[in-house]
């Protein structure tokens, strides 16, 4: 309906502006597809602007097999896999308590959970560096998942607490009345109801953990542990790299990822702009 | 079990398993890194050992003084990233949030969106490796388009590194601006627009005295997210230049990182440019809580 009073030169220039924009992100992210095609020594001597001449796929298996990619992906994916669950369910716990259970408490406890939201992963890295150490933590599993699951806490009982507070108070009266406890009420109403808000904090959760780095580098030393993030991280700043294989590992990496984001991408548009405006 | 007592019981129950795990995890660490700050704890053990003694505000004193100025270029650098999102991301993010709210174009809104706010969910990590290879080195494509205006070419070290991180920080999150300000601008009753419209009113004026207005408390936050993110900014960074060359582009994060963890540590140090990051954090969340009271006020 707003479009009949649009001057069609407008249009022009509107049109422009947007396909400048999306060719100016998109274009970095297929350039770096197209070159993993190449051999390093084609992409050396060759036109780096180019399309490939011959399209060479031997990166691929090199890098699946001997870049071990299975194995950072499978870690990434146990480490989600454990991670969004335990942020999601602690959240909506906490945030069904905060948000309706009354207590002198609450004040507090949720003004703690808060202050996290703008602290920041690096100014704790020693104290946690020393207390993984500490409990004999260092370079398994747990060392990464437990600190993931802290720091997705904040937002999500921030998130949570703030949908929860708009169910309604009678729905959950009458439960009581109907001789509900506060755990069933939780099971069978509130979490079932705060589906939406679990939604968007699962999506924020899964790509923090997904693309985390520093911790990973810091609190795991074995190969077998790392995710996909340390595979690349392992070229950051290499000069003279390889760059055939430097780039489909870049790819590769993508990929997953991007399959993610063409899937939910207007969950995950909504459900940042849903935290970050109210934070 | 009186009603009470199950409720208090219930309450713990609920909130427990995450303060426990939150506390743990960040709340004491946070402490207990401002504590270490003060000693000259470099490493080893903590408890019952002997030379580790109360220092003060040594190690702050050496961080605010010492003649390379450290400190100063990494906040320097942060304070860059803050001007390039309030002067670059948020206005970019507004205008094309504003085309897109307007739906002044009948197709494709959807897809710039997805395809402008992409960046934002790839790790920044491989973003940083990709624009390495991009931006810095002899086989950089930077220098093969610099080599097709200018045959002769020769790679120099750039005078400004700076520079580029910033252009790849203002590339990546864009998008992210644009979709708060595209969400906000969707709040916006469109009966109201339609009035004016219907009054007369130019697209201009209808930006000027109702979308604007409407966002200044979105403005703000945005704001503060940006300097939090600035904060926050290490993975591209470490990435893509490594703080280098000679340190020039480190940012806080990055020189608390490679005081505690590269070469011969300096925890003391570490410890004292992360308490600054803390506090800086702390004052940016008593701005947001005063801020929250002015326009929740007003707008309730």
């Amino acid at each position: 309906m707003d479009n009949r009073n649009v001057s069609s030169l407008t249009k022009v220039v509107i049109y422009t502006v947007m396909i400048v924009f999306t060719l100016l992100t998109v274009y970095p992210i297929l350039w770096l597809v197209l070159q993993s095609f190449k051999t390093s020594t084609t992409y050396l001597t060759t036109n780096k602007l180019s399309l490939p001449a011959r399209w060479y796929t031997g990166n691929y298996p090199f890098v699946l097999v001997q870049g071990k990619y299975l194995t950072f992906f499978w870690n990434s994916v146990v480490y989600s896999a454990i991670t969004v669950p335990a942020v999601v369910i602690l959240s909506n716990m906490a945030g069904y308590a905060f948000a309706k259970i009354p207590s002198r408490m609450t004040k507090y406890l949720y003004g703690v959970f808060i202050v996290g939201i703008l602290l920041t992963l690096q100014s704790i890295l020693i104290p946690l560096f020393l207390m993984v150490s500490a409990a004999r933590l260092h370079d398994t599993r747990l060392a990464v998942i437990i600190p993931y699951i802290a720091l997705g806490l904040p937002m999500g009982v921030y998130l949570c607490t703030d949908f929860i507070k708009s169910i309604h108070n009678e729905l959950l009266e009458s439960a009581r009345i109907d001789g509900a406890g506060f755990t069933r009420i939780f099971t069978r109403i509130i979490f079932p109801m705060s589906a939406p808000v679990s939604v968007t904090l699962a999506i924020i959760t899964f790509t923090g953990t997904w693309n985390e780095f520093i911790l990973m580098s810091l609190m795991i030393s074995s190969e077998k542990y790392k995710a996909l993030p340390y595979a690349v991280g392992r070229y950051a700043g290499s000069l003279g790299s390889d760059y055939g294989k430097l780039f489909t590992s870049l790819t590769v990496a993508l990929i997953p990822i991007l399959i993610f984001y063409f899937i939910f991408r207007n969950q995950i548009t909504k459900g940042v702009a849903a935290g970050a405006v109210k934070g | 079990m009186t009603i009470q007592r199950e409720k208090r019981l219930s309450y713990a129950v609920f909130v427990l398993p995450a303060l426990l795990i939150y506390l743990a995890v960040v709340a004491f660490p946070t402490i207990f890194s401002i504590l270490l700050s003060l000693t000259n704890y470099n490493g080893g053990a903590i408890f019952g050992n002997p030379d580790i003694q109360i220092v003060g505000f040594r190690s702050y004193v050496w961080m605010f003084t010492e003649p390379m100025g450290h400190f100063y270029q990494a906040l320097g650098n942060n304070l860059l990233i803050v001007a390039v999102s309030v002067l670059g991301q948020i206005p970019l993010g507004f205008i094309l949030a504003y085309i897109l709210s307007r739906k002044l174009i009948s197709r494709g809104n959807k897809f710039f969106q997805t395809m402008i706010y992409l960046p934002n969910v790839i790790s920044a990590i491989i973003i940083g490796v990709l624009f390495n290879a991009i931006i810095y080195g002899r086989n950089s494509v930077l220098m093969e388009v610099k080599r097709l205006f200018n045959p002769a070419a020769v790679f120099t070290l750039n005078p400004n590194p700076m520079v580029p991180v910033l252009i790849v920080i203002l590339w990546m999150f864009t998008g992210f601006y644009m979709i708060i300000f595209l969400a906000n601008l969707q709040r916006i009753d469109p009966a109201v627009i339609e009035a004016a419209r219907i009054d007369g009113a130019k697209e201009f004026r209808i930006l000027w005295h109702i979308s604007l207005p409407a966002l200044s408390g979105v403005i703000i936050t945005t704001a503060i997210l940006a300097i939090s993110g600035s904060l926050k900014s290490f993975d591209l960074i470490y990435a893509m230049t490594g703080g280098g060359p000679a340190g020039q582009t480190r940012v806080l994060s990055l020189y608390m990182y490679e005081s505690a963890f590269r070469g011969a540590p300096n925890y003391p140090l570490a410890n004292a440019i992360s308490t600054v990051m803390v506090l800086i954090s702390v004052v940016l969340i008593v701005i947001v809580r005063r801020l929250g009271h002015t326009f929740g006020t007003k707008e309730d």
